[in-house]
């Protein structure tokens, strides 16, 4: 363990919190569209349902398609254990940004070839989609990972969060520029507009539903689960990251809490005034996003150089 | 004489034995099994050296007599050839049974490996081309005694070529190297001025590079790989390939020095090339051999980023980032061999089992072949780099390489790092892509064709080794600690930190990394949440759902359909052709033909048109060879002539 105890006892909250996140971006989101809303308290009810249900196993499907669900949902346990809270972890397996990127693709990889057990086109069309993403999502998280890094020159993720919070890195161009390509990374694994509608459910359009179509029971809930997981992940990252939150220990755990609901209030924000984008344009966002961070690597160059 | 070189004596003889036995009727099982045991007792040589850190035999000589002799560096390369060829060969007695000219490819699979680790051991340049050429040669015989295709025969004519091309090179820079006495001493080049230091460079990149398949030069490669038996095939494209690594190695850290400023550069710019365009062209392949053919070509580039890395940051006397980068490197060639060899040798099983290894004529082979269905999700999982398995660590040693230079080095190894950084997890993603779609189409959903339906288990001499080497693939994942303390005792940077060769690998520089934690509580996690899972209950069995449509075979998804989004977002890059063809018999369409390819670029803009102009040349040339007998005598003649002329006038 590293760090204070507060925080880490947070950081183990998490797992049990994250389903809080999509909830009160629900919420918000609805305020924002003048409806009254569903309280964020909703995905508990809804993982509630769905826990006193049986799991659907179709025909001719292997272990694969029965195990997927807790692989992923174990993955993203151990990626909440790896995400500091106020730079402070329980460190089981150290803190390693890197480590990060593998343990999302566990779950990306469990729940993209479980779809092909039963083999329905909708899960397929979703699987395929959300791969072509996370082709160009990948590069872009490592090279807005790697700009905040260089401020720390550490990958440890302790330290970056430690050194984000001190006021100068507010001051140079490729912190900037990282926390824009990190903006764009939430956006695609939270699967929120304009990449993903999350409100469809059965469309041509969907992407991260699509997978999960034939799950029912306790499997969805373990899969509805490691979305809201996916949420506290990168909200909590890029409140660590990109925030200057203050050190001392309870004044950085209500600092980051304010940080998180004004970040899931502006994903509300773009949810609300943004229309879905066509997915084959979505890889030209993906790839402005790269193309800031370069800009970003550039400037931090030649602030080296200097 | 020590423990070591009896161990790679007595290995030799009773590998030799084995090859004899094979070929002999109804010797086949137990040939097999003689030279796999040799092989082992060599591999247990080289570990043995490995681990000691002391050679045995002789040191490098420039001289012509044949010596022989292990190092550490070598020590690995033999374990590893070991390690993937002994149970390769235990596999070669089941899969070869009942086959075509199976003793024959039985014994020239032992020359093969033997030819291995040949080259590995030898200590002069004349045992080194030598050993290099019957490695070379024997893969191309097994391929033509396994079959006899038109399309065979093409691939191992444009093996050989490539072959003959990438030796030029290699014999050149050898022999120059021995000519120059810098086999021995490290310091002889420093008075050779930079351009022969280069040029020797430019030979060794070509010659190896070629050899091991990376971009630009990897054409021969998805035409060879696929074509060999399936044993062949993996120890080509686990072993083969890191033999010629192994001589990049030797050039690149240990003789070639003071290496020119451009070779690192140019490596890593390759190896990324290699990297993205290799599993670009494989997500594009509906063959699984030949798919997994290109992942070679990947993965190699993956090794050659992280020896790029090691060049690079020893150039900026950044040697324990060096010592890392290196390390990285040589655990993702014993990671690829292990993980592809259990992939090529699982592809055998499948096609011994179903007869063709289309894409979109598998599925469903976990539930007919569950052991070794498992064992190809093992190697799938591995190669694409998920934990808990070997993939994983040393791709993640390799990025952390790159991203601490870029961290720590001068602007442009800041650049050189970050961006292959970037590639390398694009890379990463992509091969997620990839083996989703191996997964599911060979292993997953419904039986796509009788064949797969009617297919069984596989004997267990062909289950046994793919599950020894899918555990390894998992072991390596799990404590690579114990692999990573060895690999240390060759590098050219001296020994790795204490902190990075435990359970925890603590890289300098990094947040660490506890494979065996992390591996624990995903399992705990895993099984957690399957109890509970289970305690539910889940109902009867029933058909699927799929929106409420009727299940239709005929509806099933493609590899093509797969990747589509991919292709149409690159189509810029990968120009796929598409031809619609639509026969009207009035207004009635009576048939609709659609073709699509995703064609190899570096073949068609780069080789194409240069094999055809050597071709155009050749044919010139052929004129001269008319066979009429006036024509030779008047060539005698004139060569005469000329001789004559230059004696009477003399040379300079």
């Amino acid at each position: 363990m590293r760090g204070s105890i507060l925080a880490v006892a947070v950081q183990l909250a998490g797992l049990v919190m994250a389903p809080l996140l999509p909830g009160l971006i629900q919420t918000i989101k609805a305020r924002l569209q003048g409806r009254r809303g569903t309280s964020p308290l909703q995905p508990y009810r809804e993982l509630r349902r769905l826990w006193h249900k049986r799991s659907v196993a179709p025909l001719d499907t292997t272990f694969m398609y029965r195990m997927a669900p807790s692989v992923s949902a174990a993955a993203l346990v151990g990626a909440l254990l790896v995400v500091p809270i106020g730079a402070s972890t329980i460190g089981w397996f150290g803190s390693d940004m890197l480590v990060l990127v593998g343990l999302l693709a566990l779950a990306r990889f469990a729940t993209a070839a479980a779809a092909w057990d039963p083999g329905g086109g909708f899960s397929l069309m979703g699987a395929g989609r959300d791969l072509m993403f996370s082709v160009f999502t990948e590069p872009l998280l490592l090279l807005a990972l790697v700009l905040v890094a260089a401020g720390a020159r550490s990958t440890d993720l302790i330290r970056m969060v430690a050194a984000a919070s001190d006021a100068h890195v507010a001051s140079l161009p490729a912190h900037w520029c990282a926390a824009l390509a990190f903006g764009l990374v939430v956006l695609v694994e939270t699967g929120r507009q304009p990449i993903d509608n999350p409100d469809t459910h059965l469309e041509l359009t969907m992407v991260h539903e699509g997978p999960l179509l034939e799950y029912a029971g306790r499997d969805l809930a373990m899969l509805q689960w490691t979305s809201a997981a996916r949420h506290w992940l990168v909200l909590m990252l890029a409140a660590g990251l990109f925030v200057p939150l203050p050190q001392t220990a309870p004044w950085n755990i209500l600092a980051l809490a304010a940080a998180v609901a004004t970040l899931c209030a502006f994903i509300g924000v773009i949810e609300s005034s943004l229309a879905k984008m066509r997915i084959l344009r979505v890889p030209a966002l993906l790839g402005a996003g790269v193309a800031t961070c370069m800009i970003g690597l550039a400037s931090w160059i030649a602030q080296g150089a200097t | 004489m020590t423990t070591q070189a009896w161990l790679l004596v007595a290995g030799a003889a009773v590998a030799a034995a084995g090859i004899v036995v094979s070929a002999v009727p109804r010797g086949l099982r137990s040939g097999l099994a003689l030279q796999a045991f040799g092989v082992a007792l060599i591999g247990v040589a080289g570990g043995l050296v490995v681990v000691g850190r002391a050679g045995v035999g002789s040191e490098f000589g420039n001289g012509l007599g044949p010596t022989v002799g292990i190092d550490p560096l070598s020590g690995f390369f033999i374990a590893a050839i070991a390690i993937v060829s002994t149970p390769a060969l235990i596999y070669a007695g089941g899969y070869l049974s009942r086959s075509h000219n199976a003793p024959a490819i039985a014994a020239i699979s032992g020359v093969f490996v033997l030819a291995l680790i040949g080259v590995v051991i030898a200590r002069d340049a004349v045992t080194f081309l030598m050993m290099w050429e019957l490695m070379s040669v024997a893969p191309a015989v097994a391929i033509l005694l396994a079959s006899r295709s038109a399309e065979t025969s093409r691939a191992v004519l444009v093996y050989l070529g490539s072959t003959h091309l990438a030796g030029v090179g290699v014999w050149l820079s050898i022999l120059t190297l021995a000519h120059l006495g810098a086999l021995t001493d490290p310091h002889a080049l420093a008075a050779q001025p930079t351009l022969v230091r280069s040029l020797l460079a430019v030979a060794a990149l070509v010659g190896f590079g070629t050899k091991a398949g990376l971009m630009p030069l990897h054409s021969w490669l998805p035409r060879a790989h696929p074509a060999a038996p399936a044993h062949v095939s993996a120890v080509m494209s686990g072993m083969m390939i890191k033999v010629a690594l192994y001589g990049l190695v030797r050039m690149l850290f240990f003789w070639l020095a003071p290496l020119p400023d451009w070779v690192a550069p140019v490596l890593l710019g390759a190896a990324a090339l290699s990297c993205v365009a290799g599993v670009l062209y494989a997500l594009m392949q509906h063959e699984l051999k030949r798919l997994l053919a290109f992942h070679s070509v990947e993965n190699v580039g993956i090794i050659a980023l992280g020896l790029a890395a090691a060049l690079l940051a020893a150039a900026a006397g950044q040697r324990p980032l060096a010592a890392l980068a290196f390390a990285a490197a040589m655990l993702h060639t014993l990671n690829h061999a292990l993980f592809k060899s259990v992939l090529f040798l699982c592809a055998g099983s499948f096609q011994k089992q179903v007869g063709k290894l289309d894409l979109d004529h598998l599925g469903g082979l976990l539930r007919t072949m569950p052991l070794t269905g498992t064992a190809f999700l093992a190697g799938s999982m591995a190669i694409a780099g998920v934990p808990p398995f070997n993939g994983f660590v040393s791709e993640w040693l390799t990025l952390q390489a790159l991203v601490q230079l870029a961290l720590h080095g001068a602007p442009t190894d800041t650049a050189m790092g970050a961006l292959a950084a970037a590639v390398l997890a694009a890379t990463a993603a992509l091969a997620v892509f990839c083996f989703v779609k191996v997964v599911g189409l060979v292993l997953l959903g419904a039986h796509r064709q009788k064949a797969v339906a009617s297919s069984h288990e596989v004997p267990v001499s062909m289950t046994g080794p793919v599950i020894f080497l899918a555990g390894l693939c998992l072991g390596i994942g799990v404590v690579p600690g114990v692999v990573l303390g060895p690999i240390g005792h060759m590098s050219p940077y001296g020994p790795l930190p204490a902190s990075l060769v435990g359970v925890t690998l603590a890289a300098p520089g990094s947040g660490a990394f506890a494979p065996l934690a992390l591996a624990a509580v995903i399992a705990v996690c895993t099984a957690g949440l399957q109890l509970a899972r289970r305690q539910a209950g889940t109902t009867a069995p029933s058909p699927m759902w799929i929106c409420g449509q009727v299940p239709d075979s005929r509806l099933a998804w493609t590899s093509a359909g797969f990747t589509k989004s991919l292709r149409l977002v690159l189509a810029v890059v990968l120009r796929p052709r598409r031809t619609v063809s639509i026969e009207l018999d009035g207004a009635l369409v009576h048939s609709v033909v659609h073709e699509s390819e995703v064609p190899h670029l570096f073949d068609e803009v780069l080789f194409r048109p240069a094999l055809g102009r050597v071709l155009a040349a050749s044919r010139i040339l052929r004129r001269t060879q008319s066979g009429s007998l006036r024509a030779y005598l008047t060539y005698l003649l004139v060569t005469l002539a000329v001789v004559l002329a230059v004696v009477r006038v003399g040379l300079s």
